[in-house]
């Protein structure tokens, strides 16, 4: 019986040890607030790369002084990000403009006067080759019927309705009457791509769509992952047109860049893109980077823009 | 690459803790911690309940049972308790993303030692069994005298698998946020630095071979020789084989 | 958790998997492809690389130990650590979708080197004994009579591969790899304000359904290589 009692005690032991350690990660916030500014108060969550990312909390602390007490990894602008949010775990996150959990649980956007984030207007890139005359003039078509709203109810379909993406792609292209049979596209075959996030495949789906009712023959391959993944597939030529954001693929390209206007993300696009890529026009529409805190947050602090973020603590 | 993250893993920097960047040491704290709990869990679950079952020969569909668990993709089981788990979770803790982790570990952890606990003290000779009754043991006594000691290899077996299963699997914790030596991989993987994400890698590796022996030193000093030798010169079951021992079970 | 958090009546019901299939037919059954063919390939190649080098174990004893110690610590170093670890190893990009196969071959091969080799080992050496006195060479010895009497040591060894080889690939799924992983990053990304359960459920229970099937095939392989069982049981 003697291992019996050992077993146990070491058991104890180990219970007690590991809940130390397994909490310490989290225990040690708050508190660090008094007297510094409102951000050195809050915990601040969002992807990995957000935290070395130029844009990202260098950015934040470079363009607005901010400083948060404590960088927590999150995800992508998804469930974790926005369910740490909600119930408290931080107080503010890196979410996406568009993304329609941002309305359902009243948070809200901080500006960004200073334009820490780059511009992330919607651009389709294309395989040089395939870019006749024809898919231009199919691709351009939508991307001006495109506009932040309208990508942020289709999202909301997606999310919240649990439409399927493709299904939400045709009633859109209907709806602005971008469905009409044709031959424009005729004779072009091209493999469209999209990275796994909703709203990423709804734009591959539209894009898709209308080119095979333009006659072009389309395979999809949705849902690739990052884009560490497919970038390479498109610029080998595995994948031909992918919708992409002007200020994420730049950054991509060119960590360096520092341009942040649309215009000027879009005209540096234009030349960091390798030979055989174009960048056809950017819509209107923009899905970028946002500091989101809780309503909340905002109205114990008064806040409004990134900058105040960096207000003294009252 | 050999070079940089041979860099990454040496640079001092990289081992302490900032508010921003929590340190190798840090996430190797909450890495042993998710392991040393869901292992107590499951010690206290599996072993005594694997001993009765092979000592009484009750109860062995239960071993059957916990062994079928294996087919069920461990992702997906904790994706499913953390979207159950975690929306009644409010405020500054990380209670809603470690509970489920903490589930799929136990759960992962209970059949290698159930089934090895039962295995091991229905392994052991009818005879040295009867002889033990036949001295005037009572059936605790036999259980815990000589039944357990007996099936102590078998049992250690199991136990390191469900270790190594257990550290292996505390990785994807990082996927649903929480900390651990998984971070270092799955943050490496989104910031493209990959010397970071392989030296996470190696990290997790050395931690579960580092494991392994120390287990393996115990088990040494606690298994009795007598028994021992029987089973250096058979080809004992080691972790990798432990598994294989719910095949005589059925 | 209480019952209120499973609504049993919405198309979000964990029920509603089914339908949730339907809708999603050719991109699921595209990655249950994917899932069954990284689950079994390197099952195949493992038990390929494995039966030569049991075999090479069992016959110089001085080989046995040395091979045991490497595999075994091939074994314990943990399946996400593997996948990461391959692609500068093979000098394969980054997220290779070879990383996967190559991996799961590591440990089903380490796995099944072991099985083999002490499944070779529990042939009663007057079997061994009398198949040399019946003239066979060494090499037709092994493959017509000590093998077949492995068999069913080696056929639980390639189960167990196989259904745990099922469950870590679903973790490549979360690295970004096409297979029914996938489902659960699916799921897990629309239940950002409230649970959505069919593509988590969906993805439990297919991939439990490939466990089981594979599981069941490498059982009737068995049933049809060792008929001598049958007979022995009929008896």
């Amino acid at each position: 019986m003697k291992t019996t009692t050992l077993i146990a005690a070491a058991a104890a032991t180990v219970l007690t040890l590991g809940g130390v350690s397994a909490c310490g990660s989290s225990s040690s916030d708050s508190g660090s607030g008094s007297g510094g500014t409102v951000a050195s108060g809050l915990i601040f969550g969002g992807p990995a790369e957000f935290k070395t990312r130029t844009d990202g909390i260098p950015g934040l602390q470079k363009t607005y002084g901010v400083k948060f007490a404590k960088y927590t990894v999150t995800d992508t602008g998804g469930p974790v990000t926005v369910g740490a949010l909600k119930r408290g775990q931080i107080d503010a996150a890196d979410l996406f403009t568009t993304d329609p959990s941002i309305e359902a649980n009243d948070f809200v956007v901080l500006e960004d006067p200073k334009s820490n984030f780059k511009a992330q207007n919607i651009v389709p890139i294309i395989n040089k080759t395939k870019a006749t005359d024809g898919t231009k003039q199919v691709l351009n078509a939508i991307q001006a019927k495109l506009t932040t709203d309208g990508l942020g109810a289709l999202l909301d379909k997606i999310q919240n309705d649990k439409e399927d993406p493709d299904a939400v792609a045709k009633e859109w292209l209907d709806d602005q009457d971008l469905d009409g049979a044709g031959t424009l596209a005729k004779g072009v075959s091209l493999t469209v791509g999209s990275a796994n996030f909703p709203e990423n495949v709804v734009l591959a789906d539209i894009y898709a769509d209308a080119l095979s009712n333009q006659g072009a023959t389309v395979t999809k391959k949705l849902n690739i992952g990052s884009r560490e993944k497919y970038y390479p597939a498109l610029k080998s030529g595995s994948l031909d047109l992918f919708p992409e954001y002007t200020g994420t693929i730049l950054a991509y390209l060119d960590a360096t860049s520092t341009v942040s206007t649309p215009d000027d993300v879009y005209a540096a696009l234009a030349k960091a893109l390798p030979a055989n890529l174009v960048a056809l026009d950017k819509a209107d529409a923009e899905d970028s980077d946002a500091v989101v805190v809780t309503k909340q947050t905002a109205e114990k602090y008064d806040l409004k823009s990134i900058a105040d973020l960096a207000r003294t603590a009252k | 690459m050999i070079g940089s993250v041979l860099g990454w893993l040496l640079d001092p920097e990289h081992w302490r803790s900032t508010p921003f960047d929590t340190g190798i040491w840090a996430q190797l704290g909450a890495h042993v911690g998710f392991t040393l709990i869901a292992l107590a869990i499951a010690v206290l679950l599996a072993l005594p309940a694997g001993l009765v079952i092979g000592h009484t020969g009750r109860g062995s569909w239960l071993v059957s049972a916990a062994n079928a668990v294996r087919a069920l993709p461990t992702v997906g089981v904790l994706v499913l308790l953390v979207v159950v788990i975690s929306p009644h979770f409010y405020g500054r803790t990380n209670a809603g993303f470690l509970i489920p982790t903490e589930i799929v570990l136990v759960v992962l952890a209970v059949p290698p030692i159930l089934s090895n606990a039962y295995a091991g003290v229905q392994n052991v000779p009818p005879q040295v069994r009867d002889a033990a009754f036949g001295m005037g043991m009572t059936g605790p006594q036999v259980l815990g005298r000589v039944e357990l000691p007996n099936a102590l290899p078998l049992i250690f077996s199991g136990f390191r698998s469900a270790m190594l299963q257990v550290i292996a699997t505390a990785t994807i914790a990082s996927y649903v946020t929480l900390g651990g030596l998984g971070r270092f991989i799955y943050d490496g993987l989104a910031q493209k630095d990959y010397p970071q994400m392989i030296g996470g890698a190696v990290l997790v590796a050395a931690l579960a071979l580092i494991s392994d022996l120390l287990v393996a030193l115990v088990q040494r000093y606690a298994v009795s020789r007598g028994v021992s030798r029987r089973f250096r010169t058979d080809t004992g079951p080691d972790s990798r084989t432990a598994v294989l021992v719910e095949e005589d079970v059925r | 958790m209480s019952v209120d958090v499973l609504p049993l009546d919405a198309s979000s019901s964990p029920l509603a998997f089914w339908s949730y299939f339907l809708d999603h037919r050719s991109t699921d059954l595209g990655w249950l492809w994917d899932h069954t063919w990284l689950s079994v390939v390197p099952v195949v190649v493992g038990l390929v690389l494995a039966l030569p080098l049991g075999w090479l174990a069992r016959r110089h004893a001085w080989v046995y130990p040395p091979m045991m110690s490497v595999t075994g610590l091939l074994y314990t170093i943990p399946s996400i650590a593997l996948f990461v670890l391959i692609p500068p190893l093979f000098g394969l990009s980054v997220l290779s979708p070879l990383q996967v196969p190559i991996a799961l071959s590591v440990y089903s091969t380490s796995l099944l080197v072991r099985v083999v080799a002490d499944g070779l080992a529990a042939v009663p050496s007057e079997t061994v004994q009398a198949a040399t006195a019946l003239g066979y060479r060494p090499l037709a010895r092994f493959t017509r009579v000590e093998l077949p009497i492995a068999v069913p040591v080696i056929t639980a060894g390639l189960r167990v591969a196989i259904v745990a080889n099922v469950s870590i690939v679903a973790v490549a799924g979360t690295i970004g790899l096409d297979n029914l992983g996938r489902l659960f990053d699916q799921g897990f990304t629309l239940s950002v304000n409230e649970p959505y359960y069919p593509p988590i459920v969906l993805g439990i229970v297919l991939c439990v359904l490939l466990a089981l099937v594979l599981d069941a095939v490498v059982l009737v392989v068995d049933r049809l290589l060792t008929p001598w069982r049958r007979a022995v049981a009929a008896r």
